[in-house]
Parts: C-alpha cells; sequence; structure tokens
C-alpha cells in the first residue's frame, strides 16, 4: 500500500514537473507586409503548381522588442524564399499548398540616407525586386518549415502558416536560446488593385515566438506537502 | 485590321484608366481582436453579431503624417454591426475542412483619443471594450461590405484570412481619402489566427491586418482625334 502511494506520488509529480502540455505564451517579434510571386514556375498560370518556387518579399514596419530598430535612419525590409510546392490539393473553391524547404524569411536593416530604397518593379525577378529588398545587413535569419498555403479561388484570398526558427543574423544574440522557436502567418488577397503587375498576391503577416513555460524549482518535501 | 488596332487601343486605355500605382497601406495594425457571442472559429449561426477593436501600429499616404507610434495618443478602430449571414464547410480531401462565413454589411470607425488607454481587457463587451477603442476624434467612419472570415480545421497554427470593402462616408479626415469628393474604394484584409496562446480569453481571433486605399488613376475622356495625334 505504502508502495503503491509512492509510485503515485512519483507519477503525479512527474506530471506536475513538466510532462503535462502547458499554454506557452506568444510575443510579437516582427509584423510585415508586402506582396508574393512565383520563381521558378514550372507550371504557368497554376498558383502552388508543383516545383513552382515561393517568393515573398516586402517592408517590415514593426520589429519588437528584444530587435533593436530605429525605422527613422534605416528601412527594414523582409524576403521569404527557398520554398517549392510539392503537393496541391484541392476542395470545392479552396486550393491547398504545401511547401517543402527548408525556407529562409530574412529581415534586412537598409540606411535610408545611403542605401538603396525598395521597389517592387514589375514582374519579379526583375532589376529592383528582390536586389532592394536583400540589401544592406541581414539581422534576423529564420528558418522556415512547415510552410502551408490556403487559398480560396472564389474570394480571391487566403492565408499561410509556418514554423519559424531564429538560425541567424546580426541581432540572433538578442534572442534567448530557449526563445527562439515560434511560428509565422499572414492574410494574402489579390483583390487590391494596389498589387503591382506580376506579383501574385499582397501579403500582410507577423512572426511570433513562443516563450518558455515558466519553471518553479521546489523540494520533494514541498511536492508531497501539496499532496497531502 | 483597323478594327483590331481599334480595339487594342481601346482596351490598353481602359487599364490605364484603372489600374493605380502601387501604394502601402493607409492603415496597418497589430493586432485587432474579433468578439461575436455564440460563435466559434469553425462556425458563426446566422444572426450571431461581429465585433472588431483594434489599435493601429502604423500609417501610410496619405495618412503618412499622422503618427501611430505618438505616446500621448492613440489611434484605435472599431467594427460593428456585422450580422452573420452564416458558415459554409467545405471538404478538404485528407487535410479536414475550410469554413467561410459571410456577414451583412457592418460600419467601421476610425479615432484619435487622448491617452493611450486602449485595453483589450478579457471577456468582452465589458467597462474598456469597446468603450477605450472608440473614445476621442472621429477620423474615419464607413460602411463595410462583402466581409467574411476564412477558416480551417488543419491548419497548424489555426491561422485563416478576413477581409471587406469599405466605402468611407465620414471623420475629419473624409476629404483626404476622398479625392475631388469621390470615396476611394478600400480593403480591410489580413491574417487571423484562434490559437488558444496567441488569443485574451472571451475573443474569437487574433487578427494581423491593414487598410489599402484603391484610388483609380484618374480618367479624360477624348476624342480618336486627340488620341491618334498624340501617337502620330
Amino acid at each position: 500500500m505504502r508502495f503503491l502511494a509512492k509510485t503515485l506520488l512519483v507519477t503525479t509529480g512527474l506530471a506536475c514537473l513538466g510532462m503535462v502540455p502547458a499554454a506557452r505564451a506568444q510575443q510579437l517579434l516582427f509584423d510585415y507586409v508586402g506582396f508574393d510571386y512565383e520563381d521558378p514556375v514550372l507550371v504557368p498560370g497554376t498558383f502552388g503548381g508543383i516545383g513552382n518556387g515561393y517568393v515573398g518579399l516586402g517592408e517590415v514596419p514593426v520589429l519588437a522588442s528584444p530587435l533593436v530598430s530605429d525605422q527613422s535612419t534605416y528601412e527594414y525590409t523582409y524576403v521569404l524564399t527557398g520554398l517549392t510546392a510539392t503537393s496541391r490539393i484541392v476542395g470545392g473553391s479552396f486550393v491547398v499548398i504545401s511547401y517543402t524547404g527548408p525556407g529562409t524569411l530574412t529581415v534586412y536593416e537598409d540606411s535610408r540616407s545611403t542605401g538603396t530604397p525598395f521597389d517592387y518593379g514589375s514582374n519579379p525577378p526583375n532589376p529592383t525586386a528582390p536586389s532592394s529588398f536583400n540589401d544592406g545587413t541581414a539581422i534576423l535569419v529564420g528558418a522556415i518549415t512547415d510552410f502551408r498555403y490556403v487559398l480560396n479561388t472564389a474570394t480571391g484570398s487566403g492565408s499561410y502558416d509556418a514554423t519559424f526558427e531564429v538560425v541567424g543574423g546580426t541581432q540572433y544574440g538578442n534572442i534567448p536560446a530557449d526563445e527562439r522557436n515560434g511560428w509565422t502567418f499572414a492574410g494574402a488577397t489579390g483583390n487590391t488593385s494596389s498589387i503591382p503587375p506580376g506579383y501574385a498576391h499582397q501579403v500582410d503577416g507577423q512572426t511570433l515566438l513562443r516563450l518558455p513555460t515558466p519553471v518553479h524549482v521546489g523540494s520533494w518535501g514541498e511536492l508531497k506537502r501539496k499532496y497531502r | 485590321m483597323r478594327l483590331w488596332v481599334r480595339f487594342s487601343a481601346t482596351a490598353l486605355l481602359a487599364l490605364a484608366a484603372t489600374v493605380p500605382a502601387h501604394a502601402g497601406p493607409i492603415i496597418d495594425w497589430d493586432p485587432a481582436y474579433f468578439y461575436a457571442a455564440g460563435a466559434t472559429p469553425y462556425n458563426s449561426p446566422f444572426g450571431t453579431q461581429l465585433y472588431i477593436v483594434g489599435t493601429v501600429s502604423a500609417f501610410g499616404p496619405p495618412l503618412g503624417f499622422l503618427n501611430a507610434n505618438d505616446p500621448t495618443k492613440d489611434y484605435t478602430f472599431y467594427l460593428y454591426g456585422l450580422g452573420s449571414l452564416g458558415t459554409s464547410t467545405t471538404p478538404i480531401p485528407t487535410l479536414g475542412n475550410a469554413y467561410l462565413t459571410t456577414y451583412d454589411s457592418g460600419l467601421i470607425e476610425l479615432y484619435e483619443g487622448t491617452p493611450r488607454d486602449a485595453a483589450f481587457d478579457p471577456n468582452p463587451p465589458n467597462a474598456n471594450v469597446p468603450s477605450t477603442f472608440t473614445n476621442g476624434t472621429l477620423l474615419l467612419s464607413g460602411t463595410i461590405t462583402n466581409f467574411y472570415t476564412q477558416t480551417n480545421d488543419f491548419s497548424t497554427y489555426m491561422t485563416g484570412n478576413a477581409e471587406g470593402s469599405i466605402t468611407w462616408t465620414g471623420g475629419s479626415l473624409f476629404p483626404i481619402v476622398s479625392p475631388g469628393g469621390h470615396p476611394c474604394p478600400s480593403l480591410f484584409t489580413g491574417g487571423l489566427t484562434w490559437e488558444p496562446s496567441a488569443l485574451i480569453e472571451g475573443y474569437l481571433f487574433r487578427h494581423d491586418g491593414k487598410i489599402d486605399l484603391d484610388c483609380p488613376t484618374p480618367a479624360r475622356t477624348g476624342t480618336w482625334g486627340r488620341i491618334k495625334a498624340i501617337y502620330r
């Protein structure tokens, strides 16, 4: 009986020590706005055709702590690349496209006074895109996996999400080692006339980091007292 | 041949008259939160009322003179009057289901308030929601139509999107978004998530989005003689 009680206590204790999945707080890392296109295009005329490459680029109007930014002095841009469509599932008017990578989502910092202002141009890739987006200093490099796009061809809009892990950049060290994993998501639309010619969608997204679950160091005695 | 040239020229002119130059969003926010009593991310019964409150994080031209980071002010918006027309379900083979909820027309209001007091308190409506998002000066107001949300039960991080068309009708900055007295069509758009750890208790979605001002390029009527003269 005493053995059984001890076993139960140990089992309960282990569960309390973090075996039970806990909600983890999310922290906004950066917010981005831009456009996407496909390159290379193996299946012309079909967004997400198998083998088509995905590229997203644009500006980063919000960078949150622990990243350090100065929007008045520097222009911040992003480039999302390295993704290839490998699966395209159609259900009614919805299309779900899965991509393999690993992709990279990189944030660049470029001087507003001496750098090159970003310019989408037309029909990317072109002389200014992505070159005016990936110039400057790569302050943050993230690895992108599990990238999946959901589009509704009837409404002309959709969304994507992916797993994000900070792997490099000059501000890599600003992010604590146990806070480098997170995710990114965005809404995408083809319904605004501000999309430059040759781009597929306008994109508005953000990247969030998962903060570690707080832990409390305690003794076995303290744990046993809780369950008596 | 002559007919073909005339047709091509007409098509080109029509395109030139309607496609605006690229412009960034006039309003960008992070975050906005949706709430709707009786709704879930996968179903919003007919008649369910949807409300959205949000804080602006950046402005772009022609509202670029506003500073969203001014510590003495907050810029907030409120959408209301959006009655659900129901949710339709579309099976996605091997993955699950996609859901589309459409809404009746509603209203949107943008405010500039002092002090910076907007608070996404849990379980709205409450003492601060929506009141701290509707205090101050009404900068813009308008109607929003064709509003919808799209969700699904298979995305890794529980993500979808929302979108609607805005027609501006009033507010102190109305003339700025209405060159020549003609309100520019605008688009409310962006991604949403219902990932529990990204939400606040009592809200349905967290939304990261923006508004685009889709002003058409000014067009001028002319004669064929004038057009031919240009290209001679």
